[in-house]
């Protein structure tokens, strides 16, 4: 039986846009995730997704709900515990890369390392690692500028598994990407977790994707949909 | 570190212009400083002295601009008698080159150089200044020769004159005999002289004073037999230009106190006795006034510190918050990845101190240009108005950062609690 690492029920959100304009981004939301697990949460865009996606990586916090992520209860944590949960457990690929744009592709990858509370050597070591595993070992020197698509995607899978998280939390990895390079950072993806057992939770609404994935979690107006 | 400078690179005109209202700032925080400074160190050395003794000017005079009045030798005489009083000496002082007619208000700021007649007969010892650390040769003494000076460390370097030189002063020959050491206050000015020789020149240069002389040595010249045969009237001014003597030029008095006696208790004494002759100034009253005075040096410090402050650290204020808000995203990476609120806001700040050192530093640099430059330019006229104090240096240093870093706080701590999710939606 393999641990489980997210267990969340009934997680409820809603945003105050205006005084009388509130929406309900989740209605109660309940998910599990195990350890190895390659799953992808679909719906149609404004059913929650993100919301989800950004609640179970301590980005932002339920109304109400209950949510043990790895054992702890994340409910009762302080901002600033969250912070180093978020360093040392949870990995994070965006849609848009996101790489911080005056560093290089090393620095980028070293600096989750230094949050996840690495020494300077530590940091360098692994980044090259990651970096030679995603085949962009000529590549450690560049800028995200100066890198494609892909290339700035697999650097940003880099930097999530600096920290060797229990879980990879992304947001639509390939919804950036051409089809053929979505098609390899999906293989690339299942290669770290057939090979690693790397935990996998995306959010897409990329049916190619969602394919790809062994579960899927459907969402549809905040709240689970069969 | 390499990534701050990245970051402060990014916008190189705005960097620029951020750093040179800080450089401003300090250019200006330099410079008033330095004179500042310079200032009180001339104070405190006038402090120093001035409160090793009592002071005695004549009444009708004020301190520090005793030249119009005179105190009698017989009031420096009975003043030696009160009790408590160690000992008595008059004093003359004057410019030490003629105002000159055509510019009489020049000179400038700065220190004139002046000369100071001693009484070397009297007792008198300052009691703070005992004596003076010389450079060659020794102080003016008793059995001094009557053209024998002593000077100051300035007026040396100035005139490029050492021991045994003749000194031309106001068309006179003198002897050097002394070179005092560098004090950076009143005496590097100061050219030290027997009291008689400084009468003499202060008699020369003041017709009013040449001609009391004339007429006192002509009345001398009348026999008693022909003041006789004059009328009343005549004979009384006649009698009264005689009774006038040099020794009476004296424009004020150094008073020292014997061992055990409290000054003031002497001060006040000398004070009861001729209140309708003398002024007297007392260590404590003329040590407040000195004390208020170098008050409104450090005013000048201060305000121009506030300036720096008000200037440097707006704009870096403004430069961190435009470019935290174009860098939102970039902190909400930061945050999802792991980031501390303390490392955040620690960037932020680091950057913004680094911008505030690198300002200070230039204004330094340009600062300390411009002192040397006009330093050099004074020197050759009269006194140097500007010192460099590397204490006061590091100090500037160290307030450009901790200017920059306070300046930054307000914009890292926004940054900090920039909430994750609203930082992510802009991605």
């Amino acid at each position: 039986m393999p641990k489980t690492l997210i267990h969340a029920t009934n997680l409820k959100k809603c945003y105050q846009l205006t005084k009388t304009n509130t929406v309900h981004a989740l209605r109660g939301v309940s998910i599990d995730v195990q350890e190895g697990d390659f799953s992808a949460i679909i719906g149609p865009s404004g059913c929650g997704k993100s919301t989800l996606l950004h609640i179970l990586g301590l980005l932002d916090t339920p109304d109400s709900g209950a949510y043990m992520l790895d054992g702890i209860d994340v409910m009762k944590m302080k901002s600033k515990e969250a912070n180093s949960v978020r360093a040392k457990k949870l990995g994070f690929i965006f849609q848009g890369f996101n790489l911080i744009p005056t560093q290089t592709a090393l620095e980028n990858v070293m600096q989750a390392g230094k949050y996840g509370g690495m020494t300077m050597k530590q940091r360098k070591a692994r980044a090259m690692e990651l970096l030679k595993l995603m085949s962009l070992s000529d590549r450690m020197d560049h800028k995200p500028n100066e890198l494609s698509g892909g290339q700035q995607q697999r650097v940003a899978i880099a930097r999530a598994l600096m920290n060797k998280p229990a879980i990879i939390l992304a947001d639509e990895p390939t919804g950036e990407l051409d089809s053929a390079t979505s098609l390899e950072i999906i293989e690339l993806l299942k290669k770290l977790n057939r090979e690693n057992n790397q935990t996998f939770l995306m959010v897409t609404h990329n049916m190619e994707v969602a394919n790809a994935c062994k579960k899927t979690i459907k969402l549809k107006d905040g709240v689970n949909a069969g | 570190m390499m990534e701050i400078f990245r970051n402060m690179l990014r916008r190189k005109g705005r960097t620029i212009l951020t750093i040179t209202g800080i450089t401003v700032g300090i250019f200006a925080f330099t410079v008033m400083g330095s004179m500042a400074l310079r200032f009180n160190k001339i104070i405190g050395g006038g402090k120093r002295y001035i409160t090793g003794q009592i002071t005695v000017i004549p009444k009708g005079s004020s301190f520090g601009d005793s030249a119009g009045a005179f105190l009698p030798l017989d009031t420096i005489n009975k003043i030696a008698k009160v009790d408590g009083v160690q000992a008595v000496a008059g004093g003359v002082s004057l410019p030490l080159v003629e105002p000159d007619p055509n510019n009489p208000t020049g000179g400038g700021i700065g220190q004139q150089a002046s000369i100071q007649g001693m009484d070397l007969e009297s007792a008198y010892k300052n009691r703070n200044w005992t004596t003076m650390q010389m450079k060659e040769g020794h102080m003016l003494e008793k059995g001094d020769a009557a053209n024998a000076v002593a000077i100051g460390y300035t007026v040396a370097a100035d005139q490029k004159l050492k021991v045994n030189d003749t000194m031309k002063i106001r068309g006179k020959d003198f002897t050097v005999i002394g070179v005092l050491d560098q004090t950076l206050t009143g005496p590097d000015q100061y050219v030290f002289m027997p009291i008689a020789a400084a009468r003499q020149l202060l008699i020369d240069s003041t017709p009013f004073l040449k001609s009391l002389v004339e007429q006192s040595t002509a009345a001398a010249n009348i026999s008693a037999a022909d003041l006789a045969k004059l009328p009343a009237a005549t004979r009384t001014q006649l009698l009264q230009a005689k009774a006038f003597k040099v020794e009476d030029l004296s424009q004020e008095a150094a008073v020292s106190w014997k061992d055990g006696q409290d000054s003031e208790t002497v001060a006040n004494r000398i004070k009861d006795q001729f209140k309708n002759d003398v002024i007297v100034l007392s260590p404590t009253k003329l040590g407040e006034q000195i004390d208020n005075a170098s008050a409104i040096f450090n005013a000048i410090i201060l305000g121009s510190a506030v300036i720096a402050l008000i200037v440097g650290g707006f704009s870096i204020i403004n430069t961190m918050i435009m470019s935290i808000s174009e860098r939102k995203r970039e902190i909400g990476i930061k945050k999802a990845i792991g980031a501390s609120n303390r490392s955040i806001a620690w960037d932020y700040t680091l950057e913004a101190g680094v911008i505030g050192i690198v300002g200070g530093l230039v204004g330094l640099g340009i600062g300390v240009v411009a002192i040397l430059f006009i330093n050099h330019k004074t020197a050759a006229s009269g006194a140097e108005i500007f010192l460099l104090n590397p204490t006061f240096m590091i100090g500037v240093v160290a307030f450009s950062f901790v200017l920059g870093v306070l300046a930054g706080l307000i914009p890292a701590l926004r940054a900090s609690r920039m909430k994750v999710v609203d930082a992510i939606r802009e991605l």
